[in-house]
């Protein structure tokens, strides 16, 4: 299995996630308490730049819809970026483009949140 | 395009004009050659047709296999119907198999796409084998009708577009097919991983946790449970999304629906307040060797779409993985269980082996003999004959609640508490109130000891006792044939804190008296019957072998008892026996 990496920084209210290698099911976890430490703060914009993400599974993918539920509700999001073209296949495969914002840039996801982009809630 | 064809069209001459249809052909072909694209090559079939033969009206009808009718797919000039409109035409295609119909010179009825005298021609969009559709192509501008060249080079666009459209929907198909492929290979790779780390895990928690991810990921879904069978009831072993948790009775009406697989009704979710609040639209069966073990629900894709037939399968597939995984991490955890109490029984038997009298002491006066018969749990049996700093001798029984690792603690505890309190100088009523205080405050509520204890006087052939709720010790006078029980004394030791002082009540052991101590393990054996042992069959023993020494008589009572429960022993236990010596 490829190492998983993540880098977290924030950006006013956004919270930026980088993150690197395979998300599975043990990175999901390690990405979802990452997410709740957040949450717990009452933060729910969330930008996932996936630039060296080389693969992701259906459990990587479910870690975000347990969440989303919660995060909507704080009228949050995850927004995502960066993808390659393996990952996104991926998520086009399973329907995904047409639930969460898929973005080429880091800058416009953030910009997304910051001018009030849709809101999910 | 239409700015190379525009210049030409103004030359008139017959080759000219042929030249340049070769031309327009040539290009037409070129690009739908490379053109995949059904609505372009519809585009470019009706717009250079119309432009080139000055036709104003015109439209492309595509044949729709499963409805057997006709979708409008592009149509100009004409303000009564428009795109995406259904028609039915007056015959069939089967039946005009060249190229093109002329309703009128056949003498078909009209289609009611085009009414009045602008009536015109339909090519027949085929391939070799399949009728696609038609392209219609009205009156010209100035009324004319299209002449034999004409007819002829809009013939063979409509033969090349229908390859091109065939191609572009056999590409299409294609697409689909792969597209469909690379999600049954995702959805197997999705398995195999889960199977890996299901294997891996040995917690039910973490492969339902990883269960819940891997459907929620894969299903695209915001809300689902799994209802778990647990000691026989529906248990909520995962969930996401939920409003709230189902009740009992919810669990066991969801888990009790007779489906293998049920996309939730209009009138099931009228019953179900739990299903309705929380949009679960569809609930999967799963099964172990034809047991029902588990119920998924699920809720509808987050994009609002129902689940697709694959997706169920899926979810079968999956659920089937899970299930088997968690109910084996079950059995695994029942099993680490059971090697955890045996070991824990294995040190408890060790604490109490160790806690028994290794040699009994020779006390003038009367001879002892003492034995505990451990079962195969550990009960809380516990005796001592221990000398006392006076030169008298201590004698105790008891019986400690429950069994296991915790009956043996307290049992080592009071066995300290009697060692501790032996050389200090008060009553046995004093001690036995300190011990049952010191139990008391000690102890869970649930925990208490049967304890009798008496302390012989050798010199004036003494015993003076104290009963803390034991079964009362049995004394047999010499010839008498009447035993006495030694009741006297006080509360069970740890039930309540010392108030009134424990009882001492003294006895006489002369020669040939016999007194018998035992606990519970001894009076309530039992036999196949169900039926007890009792302590009228332990006094008949007694009186028949009470001419033996102590030691044949404890264990003449202890063959009887094994004779009476044909050796199956459910609970310890112990015997002291006492008889004075002349």
């Amino acid at each position: 299995m490829k190492s998983f990496h993540l880098e977290h920084r924030a950006d006013g209210p956004v919270d930026i996630f980088r993150i690197e290698g395979e998300l599975g099911t043990e990175s999901a976890y390690t990405l979802e308490a990452a997410l709740l430490e957040q949450m717990r703060n009452g933060r729910y914009c969330f930008v996932v730049n996936a630039r060296k993400l080389e693969q992701i599974t259906s459990t990587g993918l479910g870690m975000f819809m347990a969440r989303i539920e919660e995060i909507r509700t704080h009228h949050g999001d995850i927004k995502f970026c960066h993808l390659r073209s393996r990952v996104y296949h991926v998520f086009d495969l399973l329907g995904y483009p047409s639930f969460f914002e898929i973005l080429d840039k880091e800058d416009e996801a953030i910009q997304r949140f910051l001018n009030g982009g849709d809101d999910h809630a | 395009m239409e700015e190379t064809i525009m210049p030409e069209r103004l030359d008139s001459t017959g080759k000219e004009e042929t030249r340049f249809q070769l031309r327009t052909l040539l290009e037409t072909s070129r690009l739908l050659i490379e053109s995949r694209d059904i609505p372009v090559i519809l585009d470019n079939l009706l717009y250079i047709t119309m432009d080139k033969m000055m036709v104003p009206r015109g439209a492309v009808l595509l044949y729709d296999e499963k409805r057997r009718d006709y979708r409008v797919t592009r149509i100009k000039g004409h303000a009564s119907m428009q795109e995406e409109d259904r028609l039915t035409l007056p015959w069939k295609h089967s039946d005009h198999e060249p190229i093109v119909v002329d309703p009128m010179a056949l003498d078909l009825p009209y289609p009611e796409l085009f009414i009045g005298k602008n009536r015109g021609l339909y090519f027949n969009l085929r391939t070799s084998d399949h009728h696609l559709g038609y392209l219609y192509l009205g009156r010209k501008g100035n009324d004319g009708i299209l002449n034999e060249q004409e007819i002829d080079f809009v013939e063979s666009l409509s033969i090349i577009s229908a390859v091109g459209i065939s191609n572009s929907q056999l590409f299409g198909e294609m697409h689909k097919m792969n597209r469909k492929l690379d999600r049954r290979v995702f959805e197997l790779n999705t398995l195999f991983e889960l199977s890996k780390d299901f294997s891996f895990s040995t917690s039910r928690k973490v492969i339902a946790g990883t269960f819940k991810f891997a459907l929620l990921g894969h299903l695209m879904v915001r809300k689902f449970v799994l209802l778990f069978l647990i000691d026989e009831e529906p248990t909520v072993m995962s969930s996401s999304g939920l409003t709230r948790m189902p009740n009992r009775q919810e669990r066991e009406e969801i888990f009790d629906l007779p489906q293998e697989l049920l996309r939730v009704q209009p009138h099931q979710h009228e019953a179900s307040e739990f299903l309705y609040e929380n949009k679960i639209s569809t609930l999967v069966a799963l099964r172990l060797q034809g047991e029902k073990v588990a119920v998924i629900g699920v809720s509808d894709k987050a994009t609002g779409q129902p689940l697709s037939r694959t997706s169920l399968h899926f979810l079968q597939s999956l659920g089937n993985l899970a299930v088997l995984s968690i109910q084996k991490s079950v059995f695994l955890e029942e099993r680490i269980e059971t090697e955890r109490l045996e070991k824990e029984l294995l040190i408890a038997k060790e604490v109490q082996n160790g806690l028994f009298p290794s040699q009994l002491p020779e006390i003038p006066g009367i001879h002892v003999a003492a034995r505990n018969v451990p079962s195969q749990h550990v009960g809380g049996d516990y005796f001592d004959v221990v000398p006392s700093p006076d030169g008298n001798h201590i004698l105790a029984i008891a019986d400690v609640s429950g069994k296991g690792f915790p009956a043996a603690l307290l049992m080592a505890n009071l066995q300290s508490m009697l060692h501790v309190l032996l050389p200090v100088p008060i009553s046995l009523s004093e001690a036995t109130g300190r011990i049952n205080n010191l139990i008391f405050h000690n102890t869970p509520s649930d925990r208490f000891v049967t304890f009798f204890w008496a302390k012989y006087f050798y010199k004036e052939r003494r015993l003076r006792y104290i009963n803390a709720g034991h079964n009362p010790p049995l004394l047999l006078k010499n010839k008498a044939n009447e035993v006495s029980e030694l009741r006297e004394g006080g509360m069970i030791l740890g039930v309540v804190p010392t108030v009134t002082p424990y009882a001492e009540t003294d006895v006489q052991l002369d020669d040939g008296d016999l007194l018998v101590c035992f606990t519970d393990g001894i009076t309530e054996a039992f036999d196949e019957n169900g039926e007890e042992y009792g302590k009228h069959r332990l006094i008949d023993m007694l009186i028949q072998v009470r001419e033996r020494s102590p030691h044949d008589i404890m264990n003449a009572i202890i063959q009887d008892v094994n004779r009476f429960s044909n050796h199956v022993q459910a609970d310890d236990f112990t015997l002291i026996v006492v008889k004075g010596t002349p």
